[in-house]
């Protein structure tokens, strides 16, 4: 599979956040660590696996955690951002409060 | 000075971060592709406290899944990341900087 380059990551995240109604997370040094994080996933597994989680080992058993993660809409809602914290509400990016680690919802395998 | 019967697993390799603050002995499961995690090593390091760490996503998953089971059932706490284990007792789950604050500094 072609390796994909960080521009094509950001573009990725551009367009689930246009398309979701989420925006990206304002701060710009955990956005670059994030989109590190998942390009090296896509580079590494060959899909967008969420940074913050570990593979099970394949795409099929990973399928709930590859961004946007199937947990993304209720964390955002319950919490201003999505697990990893990539994404944020627009109310939660009007805030001005810094994004904080938050339960994991993913039931435990 | 991290002696053998110190580490949860004596078969993986931890990077160990020196620092003036040995009050607790700091063991940190983390994953190098996530934010939180980079800020939790960033916190203890900045902090001056001493602790060693591993990428477990960097080594072979079987080895990863058999420390991930070893936590779980030492700890009885569902393993994400960050995850710190305090002097081999107590649990820092995920990277709440006033949770860590806390019980590394006070």
């Amino acid at each position: 599979m072609k390796p994909k380059t960080i521009e094509e990551t950001k573009t990725f995240t551009q367009m689930v956040a246009r398309k979701q109604g989420w925006v990206l997370t304002a701060d710009s040094a955990l956005y670059e660590d994030l989109v590190q994080g998942l390009n090296t996933n896509w580079n590494r597994y060959g899909y967008y696996l969420c940074p913050c989680r570990d593979t099970e080992g394949s795409k099929e058993a990973d399928q709930d955690v590859v961004c946007p993660c199937d947990y993304a809409k209720a964390d955002i809602a319950e919490y201003g951002h999505c697990y990893c914290s990539l994404y944020w509400s627009e109310s939660f990016a009007k805030s001005g409060k810094a994004p904080q680690g938050i339960p994991e919802r993913r039931p435990y395998k | 000075m991290i002696y053998e019967e110190d580490l949860m697993f004596d078969y993986v390799e931890y990077t160990t971060v020196d620092g003036p603050n040995k009050k607790h002995d700091v063991e940190v499961y983390a994953l190098s592709t996530c934010g939180f995690c980079k800020r939790a090593l960033a916190f203890l390091r900045d902090q001056g406290i001493a602790h060693r760490y591993i990428h477990v996503d960097l080594i072979p998953i079987d080895v990863k899944n058999k420390i991930k089971e070893s936590l779980h059932e030492q700890f009885k706490e569902h393993v994400s990341f960050p995850f710190a284990v305090i002097d081999g007792k107590t649990t820092l789950i995920g990277f709440l900087e006033p949770d860590w604050r806390k019980t590394l500094l006070d």
